[in-house]
């Protein structure tokens, strides 16, 4: 556009009409304020030459044989795109309401009655050229903000969408109202094989609702990346949200961490329409409605604010929805609501696809209806994660090195230890803080995902059977797994005694090395006798709730013992490169 | 679609009722049916027996109206939400934030 205008520094005027009088006298006004004038004697002439020559002003007479002014001016109008609004007037002795209605109605810009005389002529062009100019210059930042907005556009789906995890495996429907979505649809891996989903929508749609999206995503997915744990994410979520948006901008939200290795997945909802569980067969469940204002409302968390943590079976599916979905009208106004999505979903986790089963039955039932609100599904299966989850098998390395030393820490590069107290340990998470020293010390590499495994399954328990006393077999049945979660939160509510000791040394191999992990605890311990023979009768292939953890930590590492009546365990873990 | 508002005579307690869709269409007139109002210890009646509709940014603009009430050391009650409006406000746990009544 703007080479055109640069161009063309001379501008151009058309003067249509049947009397060649009119057209001089016309024409020679014109040039007086500085246009180049061509002229056309009808209708369909005028049109070929607007075409020919996309003047800047069209002056047009109404009664012509070939084709009238009204006609014309429609043609013209119709064929005037771009940022150009070339402005047209028609010129008429017709002094009637008439014919002002109709030439308004045609497209005119305006109408000149006649006589008038050249001063008046001369305004009336002025006035028309400056409404012309407003237009170009909003037509030209429009086009340059819709630029903008799609490059904008771009780059945040790139850094939001394409950084996601598996999605090849998660079924994503992402339908944006406007350019900008106020969706966002975030999947990452944690370092223990875990899946982390997040469903977000922000007030509104567009632009404005979009400015948190990209702090969102990153802070989901470095705390996800360094192992922190569900609930830490989401604190934090809602605190940064709290911080970034203005008062009337929040963040509704669902978070479900699918933990396979653990058989069960938790969720918390905050603002968001219920989260749904379905069974392989296509039955629903469970249902997770919202327990949380929004994030970005509170500074902090509500006290009561925690995940629900639920069983899971391999063929089981999440299913994460917005408002948009539900809320989705016809051309009735009616509601698409909860009852067509159970049923088109039922379909879908039957038939495998639930993405697609969703969204072509909320088409049909919108039709030509324009969209209102952005609309996002998130369909996660529970299963099928392990071998996503590279584990690094514990590597055999023999060297002359006497097992009996293998505690004796005198050969370390160094030693990290952190000692949690009282009701500092229903706070603090340490295993993030061993990872990051870890990372800071000997740099981030893959194999550290299976010392992040190790690291949490043995904290955990050390935490959950050691300080708090909790008994695993509750977890053996599905409603003494609930009771489970419940007990374990009740217990750190009101911890303020006992200490969970972490300890870890390093030591460098020419290629690859050995971390040495030591983590005691105040509890009473266990008999180890019947910690082995419980184990030993437990190789049966039925599925257990319990005890997979441990399992898991015995594959990876290189020796693991249990010491000190059970409350200390030792474990070494070796990497070769 | 409408804002209504009124008065008492200490000019303590306003009632604002809402009328129709409330969305953000009605954003501008909502703001102005208390901005004016800075009597310290106000309690801001949001009426929505009439409101058939409302949406995520209508909620926004309650938080507005919250904040507003807060720095006045007020207080925001809801009032009367039909069924339809009701599911809204649970869904983003709104009672955990404010008083609803009816």
């Amino acid at each position: 556009m703007d080479d055109i205008l640069e161009k063309r520094d001379i501008k151009l005027a058309l003067v249509v009409d049947d009397s060649a009088m009119q057209c001089k006298v016309l024409g020679v006004l014109l040039k007086e304020e500085g246009y180049k004038v061509f002229s056309a004697n009808d209708g369909a002439r005028g049109v070929a030459m607007y075409i020919k020559y996309k003047p800047d002003l069209v002056l047009m007479d109404i009664n012509m044989p070939v084709m009238n002014g009204y006609e014309a001016a429609r043609k013209i109008k119709s064929l005037s795109t771009g940022t150009s609004l070339c402005p047209l007037i028609f010129i008429t002795s017709m002094d009637t309401d008439k014919a002002f209605i109709e030439s308004i109605e045609a497209g005119g810009d305006g109408i000149l009655v006649r006589p008038f005389s050249p001063a008046v002529f001369k305004a009336k062009i002025k006035s028309i050229q400056r409404i012309s100019d407003l237009y170009q210059q909003v037509k030209v930042f429009q086009q340059e903000q819709q630029h903008d907005a799609e490059l904008a556009e771009k780059l945040m789906s790139d850094v939001i969408e394409s950084r996601n995890y598996a999605l090849d495996k998660i079924g994503i429907i992402k339908k944006a109202a406007e350019l900008f979505s106020g969706d966002i649809q975030l999947s990452a891996l944690c370092p223990n094989g875990n899946i982390n989903v997040l469903l977000g929508d922000f007030t509104g749609h567009g632009l404005r609702s979009a400015i948190g999206a990209i702090p969102l995503a990153e802070t989901f997915r470095a705390m996800s990346r360094k192992g922190f744990s569900p609930f830490e994410i989401i604190k934090q979520v809602n605190h940064q949200m709290y911080d970034l948006l203005p008062v009337d901008l929040f963040l509704g939200a669902a978070f479900v961490t699918i933990s396979s290795h653990d058989g069960s997945a938790y969720i918390f909802n905050a603002g968001l329409p219920d989260v749904y569980l379905f069974s392989e067969e296509g039955d629903i469940k469970s249902k997770f409605e919202s327990s949380h204002p929004p994030m970005g409302i509170l500074p902090d968390l509500l006290p009561d604010a925690r995940l629900t943590v639920v069983p899971i079976s391999e063929k089981d599916r999440v299913i994460l929805i917005s408002d948009g979905i539900v809320e989705a009208r016809n051309e009735e106004g009616e509601m698409y609501e909860f009852e067509r999505f159970e049923h088109a979903a039922k379909r879908g986790v039957v038939s495998g696809s639930v993405s697609e089963s969703v969204l072509t039955s909320v088409n049909e039932f919108c039709l030509r209806m324009p969209q209102e609100d952005d609309i996002s599904l998130i369909d996660i299966p529970c299963g099928g994660w392990e071998q996503t989850f590279v584990v690094h098998q514990a590597a055999e390395y023999i060297n002359e090195e006497n097992l009996s030393d293998l505690y004796d820490d005198t050969d370390s590069a160094w030693r990290w230890r952190l000692a949690l107290n009282g009701s500092r340990l229903s706070s603090v998470n340490p295993i993030p803080m061993a990872m990051s020293q870890i990372n800071e010390i000997e740099g981030n590499a893959e194999h550290w995902q299976s010392l992040y495994t190790i690291l949490t399954e043995l904290f955990v328990n050390a935490l959950d059977h050691g300080v708090l006393g909790l008994d695993s077999e509750l977890k053996t049945y599905h409603e003494g797994f609930i009771e489970y979660f419940k007990e374990r939160e009740s217990r750190l509510k009101v911890l303020d005694t006992g200490f969970v000791e972490i300890q870890l040394s390093y030591h460098p191999f020419t290629s690859g090395g050995r971390v040495k992990i030591c983590i005691q605890d105040s509890g009473k311990g266990f008999s180890l006798r019947e910690h082995y023979q419980k184990r030993a009768d437990n190789k049966s292939d039925t599925p257990r709730l319990s005890g997979r953890g441990i399992e898991l930590v015995e594959q990876l590492c290189e020796s693991l013992e249990y010491k000190d009546n059970g409350t200390l365990v030792e474990a070494s873990y070796v990497w070769t490169t | 679609m409408t804002v209504k508002k009124l008065v008492s005579e200490d000019s303590k307690s306003v009632v604002i009722a809402i009328e129709g869709r409330f969305d953000f269409s009605l954003h501008q007139k909502f703001r102005e049916s208390y901005s004016s109002d800075n009597i310290s210890g106000s309690r801001f009646c949001l009426e929505l027996s009439k409101a058939t509709y409302m949406d995520s940014s209508a909620l926004g603009m309650i938080l507005l109206l919250k904040d507003h009430a807060e720095k006045l050391s007020g207080e925001v009650v809801v009032k009367n939400p039909s069924e339809s409006v009701k599911k809204i406000l649970e869904i983003a746990q709104i009672h955990k934030l404010m008083t609803i009544e009816g």
